[in-house]
């Protein structure tokens, strides 16, 4: 991409080694209050949390040097973080299972509501009811769809409903087959407010020339909604998956509040097997060793960063 | 303000029954809207009925019942609110916040502004660095931070100082990624005529690039300021004084060892979330516009 | 011990006089503190889980060991995330002076990590407190032959709540035997009504279900070994206890909302599906602090006052003919993680009998110190839970809060109850137990 438009790295601010671009003491004042906190905050404790993970580190100190026993641990013998076979299980897998279904239903979701909205009136309100639950902690999400998960039939909304077709009670939380949807279900109605804002509000910069012209030519709504629209906003789509993806990985305060990885490890994810071994267990060294994981999965999401970003900078 | 409403071939009714005929064509429309709402108003409904039923009742039977049975008390909100030290866990939390969100603005939008507008080697693989640590989670920080503090031997766990650190470092990287992008959007001849004229970065900085980003740093401030009131983990580990604690920590101190006081709760979680809630719909026009430019150029 | 509490009102009496209570006082009041302790600063600060009705009961010995002392003390409530801000706390130089900590496997893994203060710094000797306490009660505090924490509060997890108006109502009573359990659990069914209710969404009430029934079927000697770094969960008496449990008793007919529905309901709905004015099923095991839950203001207020008719509870049934007065208990063990002359203060008045009967005054707590009267217990039911406990013949600790923290026992009786094939997985809980009792 970047190789076919030369000119247009002139105007890019793609500096890198560039001429004239030499050591500049205005930015080095600009960015030292955010370098500063990034080392002390971020830096220091993801290389310290990268040597934790070959020690004991009992009380999260550098106690006993252990090799890579933590890491032969993790990846052997630890069925909760990874259970391979068919269908596979374990954090890691539950982590995979958001990432394709929560991120790619967030996106339609609000690809779908941020269209459909702007035929109404009353677009402001739904964009407005969306994203209230942005605005929300966790904790009290976690209430909110227990009163409708309840398996009981008398305060559960969800069976409730389900008894006057005489069909249930089901308990989505407490089976490992369902529990992993109804958490993704639950993260993405809290998340499909961010999308929607955002992405309505690229699809509003669609010039109406565009649409029109489809129709014309007799696309339906369908055909334009795939054919247009998402071809046109696919930049902001990338920049919202990659939050999104970034959300995944990062994922801990609705499992801890709603299932606590239950039942069984069934809906553990790995944020959370790193929390609950590190604190509660005090085994702090196996918890680094998690977190390397979260921090080894950015990796990925990073060169797909680095692609977009230099595609962005060509654009410009 | 619609793009695609506009650009309807049809041309607009005039006669009540074409009214009528439009608004059939479009019931699916309302239709999945209808559902849309509906799927996001109820879960907040119900939280909201039941902080207004009494326990027992919550118990027995679904909020939707008070549809047939009536029954209502304000004892949660009285439980909640007249717990001892609940003002001033209130005023707390505000001491925790504002700081919290300044903090990272000022931070932020300096570093976005050289990421954008200053030359200096090595600019993008900065950028895409501090972006990279978007993915750095909070709890690794929790032990080499506070024995770092304690280290210092500044009194950081005994005040505000240690929480409103972290919670400036931890904002950083959205912040950045966010900023920096709009920056980027802002009109480079504004800035080359400021720059021929002998204005100096900071003063670029401040008299047009600022001013021109309200949006985006009001979008910004907004999600931090939220973070930042509804957290309750990071209160927990680096606000070491119980009478510094904010309204999250306090309320979950009300509930018992097995924490299930459902209806106190809901209370709780409506009062809490009263303040957020006045930030995002009195600053909303900004927010979207923020976001919008940050993300899409 | 005994001249601390012959002295204690004398101090009092000074204090008055001195009119300002300051933590000279605490080192100077002959608590036996060893020398070289240092002089506290007339303040402690006391942390554990509890809040509601559980903190007021608390804050009222607190508040008899100021009078006494003139220390202040204050009670700071952790109820989310007690280890990690125990253990932030202590990594940040602010450690709470004393915690109560509920878990052995806590108290094991602070005490190794050089987190607590052993008793006998404090000059708190065992053989000096041991008459205060039935046998075994103090054991449970011993890390690596240390004392380092004493067991405040207790409660019994031999009980089994039920409604005796419900029960007249459909003709049944309470089983003394395995068998007779089961035969109740069919006659509720023929009259009508669900069994049992389970709130297995938290596992440690499943926990609470395997170390009872446990302890019953296989006694007293094979649970200690069970629970300790030589236990072995391949064995054939833990898939015997299984079946037991969740091959007869809590089948998905048995259980409300069936198995898939426990495995979502919490502990205290649980007692809810039982006991609010609403009920479902008929039956709930669980520890002695379920009656205070069921007739709290969370529950169901309008209990309160109807123990013995609306709500009551019955012993755990002999599994299989044995296990007749053995009793499994639950309890939470305080210590020391400062020390000074307050702390040291604190922690000798804590196994005094007057602290004991303050806080069993409250209501919420069985308190082990034996010369506590049993009349004190505000309701019957607790009184009958501690003659239970105190008249058994044997009693185990809760087992899980024995083991090390890490593996997840809860869990993995999450997936017995769902009736998986165990086998596999009790090799795989086994290689975490050893490898956690390793890592401690």
């Amino acid at each position: 991409m970047a190789v076919s438009s030369p000119p247009a790295v002139a105007t890019a601010p793609k500096a890198d080694r560039e001429p004239g671009a030499g050591f500049n003491w205005a930015a080095v004042l600009f960015m030292a209050p955010a370098a500063l906190f990034l080392a002390v905050f971020l830096a220091f404790p993801a290389v310290y949390t990268v040597a934790l993970s070959f020690n004991r580190a009992r009380r999260g100190e550098f106690t006993e040097w252990v090799g890579l026993d933590n890491w032969i641990r993790l990846f052997t013998e630890d069925p909760n973080f990874l259970r391979l076979g068919f269908p596979p299980s374990g954090a890691l897998w539950n982590n995979v299972l958001w990432l394709v279904f929560y991120v790619s239903l967030c996106v339609l979701l609000g690809l779908v509501i941020a269209v459909v909205a702007t035929r109404v009136r009353y677009e402001a309100f739904i964009k407005a009811l969306v994203f209230v639950p942005q605005a929300i902690a966790a904790a009290s999400i976690a209430i909110m769809w227990r009163f409708i998960y309840s398996p009981d039939a008398e305060t559960g909304l969800m069976n409730s409903i389900l008894g006057i077709f005489n069909v249930g009670p089901v308990s989505l939380l407490g089976s490992p087959d369902t529990v992993n949807w109804a958490l993704i279900a639950v993260g993405v109605w809290s998340s499909v407010g961010f999308t929607t804002v955002i992405l309505s509000a690229a699809i509003k910069g669609i010039s109406s020339e565009v649409l029109e012209a489809a129709r014309v030519d007799g696309a339906n709504e369908t055909q334009i909604f795939w054919r247009i629209i998402v071809p046109m906003v696919s930049l902001p789509i990338s920049v919202v998956a990659v939050t999104l993806v970034v959300n995944v990985i990062k994922l801990f305060d609705l499992i801890y509040v709603m299932t606590l990885g239950g039942p069984g490890a069934a809906s553990r994810v790995i944020a959370f097997s790193m929390y609950q071994e590190a604190f509660p267990a005090g085994q702090f060294g196996y918890g680094a060793t998690i977190a390397v994981v979260m921090l080894l999965l950015l990796i990925p999401v990073m060169f797909f960063n680095i692609r977009r970003f230099r595609a962005e900078a060509v654009q410009q | 303000m619609t793009a695609i409403q506009d650009t309807t071939v049809k041309p607009q009714p005039r006669t009540a029954s074409e009214r009528l005929a439009r608004m059939v064509s479009k019931s699916p429309v309302h239709i999945i809207l209808g559902l849309v709402g509906l799927i996001w108003l109820i879960p907040s409904l119900g939280l909201l009925i039941t902080s207004f039923r009494p326990s027992a009742d919550m118990r027995a039977s679904g909020w939707w019942t008070v549809l047939v049975e009536p029954r209502f008390t304000l004892a949660n909100y009285e439980r909640v609110l007249s717990a001892e030290g609940m003002g001033g866990a209130f005023l707390n939390g505000l001491w925790i916040t504002i700081p919290s969100t300044i903090g990272p603005l000022v931070v932020a939008s300096m570093a976005a502004f050289a990421l954008a507008w200053v030359r200096f080697p090595f600019r993008d693989t900065i950028f895409l660095v501090i972006v990279a640590a978007l993915m750095v989670p909070v709890q690794i920080g929790f032990i080499p931070l506070v024995t770092a503090y304690r280290e210092s031997g500044l009194p950081l766990l005994d005040t505000y100082a240690g929480v409103w650190l972290a919670h400036t470092a931890y904002a950083l990287p959205f912040g950045i990624f966010l900023l920096r992008n709009f920056f980027i959007t802002l009109p480079k001849d504004l800035i080359e005529a400021a720059r021929i004229d002998g204005a100096s970065n900071w003063n670029i900085f401040r008299t047009i690039v600022v001013p021109l980003s309200v949006p985006a740093i009001a979008a910004y401030g907004i999600f931090q300021f939220l973070w930042v009131w509804n957290d309750l983990l990071m209160a927990l580990v680096y606000v070491q004084r119980n009478s510094l604690q904010p309204m999250t920590v306090k309320v979950t101190q009300l509930l018992g060892t097995y924490a299930t006081e459902w209806s106190l709760l809901s209370a709780a979680a409506f009062l809490i979330m009263i303040v957020p809630l006045i930030v995002f719909f009195s600053l909303q026009r900004y927010f979207v516009q923020g976001l919008l430019a940050g993300s899409v150029k | 011990m005994r001249k601390f509490r012959l002295i204690a009102p004398v101090m009092a009496f000074v204090l008055v006089l001195a009119a300002c209570g300051n933590g000279e006082d605490g080192g100077a009041d002959g608590t036996g503190a060893p020398e070289g302790l240092e002089e506290g600063d007339g303040s402690i600060v006391v942390t554990s889980l509890w809040g509601g009705a559980e903190e007021e009961a608390f804050v009222a010995v607190l508040d008899a060991f100021t009078e006494e002392t003139g220390i202040e003390a204050e009670y700071e409530a952790n109820r989310t995330d007690y280890a990690t801000v125990l253990r932030t706390r202590i990594q940040g130089g602010n450690p709470p002076d004393v915690a109560i900590i509920p878990g052995i496997g806590f108290l094991r893994s602070f005490a190794r990590d050089g987190s607590l203060i052993p008793m006998s710094d404090l000059g708190i000797n065992r053989e000096d407190i041991e008459g205060n306490y039935a046998s075994g009660i103090l054991d449970v505090g011993v890390v690596d032959d240390e004392l380092y924490g004493v067991m405040v509060k207790l409660n019994s997890k031999a009980t089994i709540w039920y409604s005796p108006e419900r029960f007249e109502e459909m003709g049944v009573e309470p089983a003394e035997d395995w068998e007779g359990l089961l035969q109740l659990t069919e006659d509720i069914k023929a009259a009508g009504a669900t069994p049992w209710s389970l709130g297995a969404a938290d596992g440690w009430t499943l926990t609470d279900w395997f170390e009872i029934t446990y302890l019953k079927m296989h006694g007293a000697e094979a649970y200690d070994t069970l629970f300790s770094p030589e236990g072995d969960w391949t064995d054939a008496s833990v898939q015997e206890t299984l079946d037991v449990i969740f091959g007869e008793l809590l089948v998905e007919d048995n259980v409300d909302g069936g198995v898939d529905g426990a495995l979502a309901t919490a502990f205290v709905d649980a007692i809810g599906q039982v006991f609010s004015t609403s009920p479902s099923s008929e039956l709930y095991y669980g520890g002695g602090f379920v009656g205070g839950i069921a007739t709290g203001q969370d529950v169901n207020p309008d209990l309160a006052g109807q123990e013995g008719t609306a709500i009551d509870w019955f012993p755990f049934p002999t599994v299989n003919g044995s296990g007749e007065g053995l009793v499994t208990y639950g309890g939470d063990v305080m210590a020391a993680l400062v020390a000074d002359s307050d702390v040291a203060a604190f922690m000798e008045f804590m196994t005094t009998v007057e602290s004991g009967q303050t806080w069993a005054e409250g209501g919420t707590i069985i308190s082990p110190i034996v010369d506590v009267d049993t009349a004190v217990y505000p309701t019957t039911l607790i009184q009958a839970e501690a003659e239970q406990v105190t008249s058994a013949e044997a009693v185990r600790f809760d087992g899980s809060d024995l083991l090390p923290a890490g593996p997840d026992l809860g869990a993995l009786l999450q997936s017995a109850l769902r009736g998986e094939d165990m086998g596999s997985l009790l090799e795989e809980f086994q290689q975490q137990v050893t490898t956690a009792w390793e890592q401690e």
